[in-house]
């Protein structure tokens, strides 16, 4: 069997090359301050040039074989202009003067907008730096490594699920990973290069018992090289995708109504991300649309819960070098000890408020502006454990697997469907349950929490946030008892 | 401002050359088959954040997509750097990384015999319009702010406030050149104009709300202008001081808005690439009634000039009308031709183009939802989905829905924090009646539609 070719380059992110990143995109600063001074030409208050080279491939395995595979190239460079709070945003695919300054062109349009002074500017933001270190050295590059050994893991991971439960009728195994070099520069002359590894791998099996199919899922995604893929990830993944598949044919729809819910540990960080942290970003809360706009500094639930976003998990899917609009990786507690410490701010609601930005801005690509966006979002841990939770409960639901979350921002109310979990009944876990939905409102769930366990996990599932651009994000939470929640069943 | 014609965004003669000089290229190094595809578009969107003008924006895209066939095997590639030195070194990476892969002897370009023809111009379907070509800044300025109802709406009596309303206009065009190595060549253009609104109101307690509304046309006469703040503004109103409402079986009227929610299930379901894997409430479905005889759903691709019009599916196969699903009876998997060879079925084409709905009521077509209300007397009207799924395999769902409870044909009060649970295929066998109001600006023809003892949580 073929192994990856080891690479090494390890780096730190205050060295990265900056020269050679503008020989990738054929600009020297000179021409990249005339960008900027174009864009500016009609009066904007602040420019940022997002350039990108992003490089994504993927195999996938079906039908035991992997007989399909692709790679993209995109490449681009995203010019963004302020005024005020107003935005003008164009790009150009081609790094050709030409083409870029037609872009800044378009982009220095909206300064023709009527933006009366409100005496609020953009200021160069001094960084807190953390640390120096890269949050995602790679040790293998992906594009190092021998596709040969990626296929032969894939199929390795098959056999794996096949050998641990043979109900495996149909076994789906993919890989994809991404490399992409980006370069910023902005109108105060701050020059910033990141090189951004994201690697995943995700297994779905179809299981069938006595006629009837069930199906599950399971993946892991990280910022890191092709070391990730590995024979202890590979059995963590393989042991994932068929533990409860007994309990999933078992399982039934409770009778609905309003009961308490215990979330387990992990990706029960969902509902965190979704029904409050959408909330916490600074633009709903800037335009008035949040629930919980105005509520800085307020008491908005117990003071056992303290809620983060965190870009600074070395090798996590949200981790973050640098924003997207250069400002360095932060860790932002959003709630802390119950009360609403900070909303997720990128520069224009910065600005807005008068406070540092926190690190936020992120976008899809250099065909979106940035806007606020999570990163890492959990809850810090609390003393109880997830027993003690759960023997607290006299009839309610524990659930540990979630997809489909959705909240309006507005009046915070959320929906969860629940893949699977358990009835609790005079505090044991009792029947198997799936296929529900859990509805709630966000602030009144969070005042609800009236138990923390102290098992937080962080979920390093695909989790991809779909706030009008696709970024990658992770979540986690410890064990939560909430009081009382809609559970819909039959 | 420039005053230019807009036609950047639709593929030159020189650019139709550079996507054939790729399929060229992997041919060259190797490959058997090719199909090469070059989508251009033009996005140019004007937004308002209360009553004044927050973000303009310029997109332009230019791809080229390459599936290559080797050896008896295949991959997809794509890249957006194109010139000729770029495109020659892309076509040599996609035919080498195509032959690390396993071979699978039912990848292949589909049968010349069945690819279409006709798609030489783009303008064919009828989709584009050439107004496109003479909007300016000003005008989209002016349109984004003729939605606007900030200011102008004070607090109402009702002691409700307008917090934030965003209107954005947006106008694009989307140009298609696809060609394969067995001769077929095919183009598809289409302009879009669209307009849409959200506000967000308080009520007198605080608590806030929120409403969206749209409207999108591929011709610039036809969209419908000035009406979305205002329409976005009622349904947010609409929505002040729900009430519980008791769990148990309903009727449920479901909007036309966002009916389409429990159709998209089905359309996933008949695609044979989730049949093949098992993975579709569906398999074994093929000819045979499944479902009640009031669901009749078409496939109509060859309505010119309506959304979802297209003469050729993303593979170049000819697209024709046909039936999805007949009286209840299943009339066609989504199959291509790769679906085709590895299941041993006739293949159809990739994917659903304009799915229609037909009306159904018992002794007469109904028109809307609240026809459907008056005929049914009592239950819950279905306006909105929050969250929820459809497990793919087994049909089993559960959606979040936001709406109202109605007696007698009238609706009483908001109701929210609602659930709904069943099977795709009882819901659908549960089908009162389909109503004749699907809106004309969207792809998917999809009316209110009305189920009968539906279960819903509260």
């Amino acid at each position: 069997m073929q192994t990856c070719r080891l690479a090494v380059m390890l780096h730190f992110k205050t060295d990265m090359d900056k020269q050679a990143f503008q020989d990738r995109f054929r600009v020297s600063i000179p021409q990249l301050e005339r960008l900027v001074g174009t864009a500016l030409s009609q009066g904007g208050d602040y420019c940022d040039l997002y350039f990108e080279h992003t490089i994504y491939k993927d195999l996938l395995l079906k039908d035991g074989e992997v007989s399909s595979g692709s790679f993209h190239i995109d490449y681009g460079v995203g010019i963004r202009v302020l005024k005020g709070d107003k935005t003008g945003y164009s790009y150009s695919e081609s790094t050709e003067m030409a083409d870029m300054l037609c872009a800044a062109k378009a982009a220095a349009q909206i300064a023709q907008a009527e933006a009366p002074d409100d005496g609020k500017r953009y200021v160069r933001h001094n960084p807190k730096t953390l640390s120096d270190a890269d949050l995602y050295p790679v040790r293998t590059g992906w594009e190092t490594c021998s596709p040969v050994w990626l296929m032969s893991m894939l199929g390795k991971l098959e056999t794996l699920v096949r050998a641990k439960d043979s109900r495996a009728v149909k076994v789906l195994a993919r890989t994809a990973w991404s490399e992409s070099s980006i370069m910023m520069f902005n109108s105060f002359g701050e020059l910033t290069c990141d090189f951004r590894p994201l690697g995943s791998i995700v297994v779905s099996a179809v299981f069938s018992e006595n006629g009837v199919n069930e199906s599950k899922t399971s993946s892991r995604s990280f910022r890191q090289g092709a070391e990730m893929i590995s024979d202890r990830l590979l059995e963590e993944l393989a042991a994932d995708v068929v533990s409860g598949i007994d309990a999933r044919f078992q399982a039934v729809r409770p009778k609905g109504g309003k009961m308490p819910v215990v979330m387990g540990a992990g990706a029960s960080g969902i509902l965190l991300h979704e029904a409050m942290g959408h909330s916490f970003e600074a633009d709903f809360n800037r335009k008035g649309q949040s629930v919980f706009s105005g509520m800085t500094g307020k008491k908005i639930c117990d003071s056992s819960i303290s809620i983060v976003d965190d870009g600074t998990i070395a090798g996590n899917r949200g981790a973050c070098n640098y924003d997207d609009e250069g400002i360095p990786g932060q860790k932002t507690y959003m709630v802390r000890d119950g009360i609403l410490e900070s909303y997720l701010h990128d520069r224009v609601s910065a600005r807005w408020y008068g406070v540092d930005p926190t690190g936020n801005g992120r976008r899809e690509s250099f065909r979106f502006n940035p806007i606020p966006r999570m990163r890492a979002t959990y809850m810090e841990n609390g003393q109880a454990t997830k027993e003690d939770l759960i023997s607290s409960v006299k009839k309610g639901i524990y659930v540990d697997e979630f997809s489909n979350g959705q909240v309006k921002i507005g009046e915070g109310d959320f929906t969860f469907y629940v893949k699977s979990g358990f009835l609790i009944e005079n505090g044991r876990l009792t029947a198997p349950v799936k296929d529900i939905n859990i509805i709630g409102n966000g602030p009144e769930a969070l005042a609800d929490i009236t138990g923390v366990g102290n098992d937080l996990k962080i979920d390093n599932s695909t989790w991809t946030c779909g706030k009008d651009q696709s970024v990658a994000v992770s979540c986690g939470i410890p064990s939560v008892l909430v009081r009382s929640l809609t559970v819909g069943g039959e | 401002m420039e005053n230019e014609r807009n036609i950047a965004g639709l593929i030159s003669e020189k650019e139709k050359s550079l996507a054939l000089f790729c399929m060229e290229a992997a041919l060259r190094h190797g490959a058997a088959q090719v199909r090469v595809s070059l989508s251009k578009s033009v996005l140019d969107t004007c937004g308002m954040l209360n009553g004044e003008l927050d973000k303009v924006t310029h997109s332009a895209d230019r791809s080229v997509f390459l599936n290559v066939f080797a050896d008896d095997r295949y991959g997809t590639f794509s890249t957006n750097m194109l010139d000729e030195k770029e495109l020659e070194s892309f076509a040599a990476q996609a035919v080498e990384s195509v032959r690390t892969l396993a071979r699978d002897s039912c990848r292949r370009l589909p049968d010349p015999e069945r690819t279409a023809k006709n798609a030489t111009s783009g303008k064919e379907a009828g989709l584009y319009d050439s107004r496109y070509e003479d909007m300016v800044s000003e005008q989209r300025y002016e349109i984004a702010r003729g939605e606007c109802i900030y200011g102008k709406y004070g607090q109402g009596s009702d002691g409700i406030r307008l917090v934030s309303e965003e209107c954005e206009y947006s106008d694009s065009v989307d140009d298609n050149f696809t060609a394969d190595s067995l001769g077929f060549s095919g183009r598809h253009t289409e302009t879009s104009f669209a307009v849409c609104s959200e506000v967000t109101i308080e009520d007198r307690a605080g608590r806030k709300y929120s409403g969206y509304w749209w409207d999108s046309s591929p011709f610039a006469g036809n969209l419908a202008t000035g009406q979305c703040s205002d329409a976005a503004l009622k349904r947010a109103a609409a929505q002040v001081n729900p009430a519980s409402h008791p769990g148990g079986r309903f009727c449920m009227v479901v909007d036309r808005s966002v009916s389409s929610r429990l159709v998209s299930p089905l359309i996933s379901a008949l695609n044979a690439a989730s049949i093949q894997q098992e993975s579709s409430f569906l398999k074994d479905s093929l000819d045979k009634k499944i479902f009640s005889d009031r669901l009749t759903m078409i496939d109509l691709p060859g309505s010119t000039g309506k959304p979802g019009a297209r003469l050729f599916d993303s593979e170049g196969v000819a697209t024709c009308d046909m039936d999805i699903i007949r009286d209840g009876v299943v009339r066609t998997w989504y199959t291509n031709t790769y679906m085709s060879l590895k299941m041993g079925i006739k293949p159809t084409v990739e994917g659903v183009s304009r799915p229609v709905l037909m009306p159904y009521g018992e002794d007469s077509l109904l028109a809307g939802a609240g026809e459907i209300m008056s005929k049914c007397g009592s239950g819950i009207y279905v306006t909105g989905f929050n969250g929820g799924n459809c497990n793919q395999t087994t049909g089993n769902f559960s959606y979040g829905i936001e709406g109202f409870a109605f007696n007698d044909g009238k609706i009483t009060h908001p109701v929210r924090e609602m659930v709904i649970t069943g099977n795709m295929i009882t819901l659908w066998n549960s089908l009162l009646y389909a109503g004749n109001d699907a809106r004309a600006c969207t792809r998917w023809q999809i009316p209110s539609l009305c189920f009968e003892n539906v279960d819903f949580s509260a």
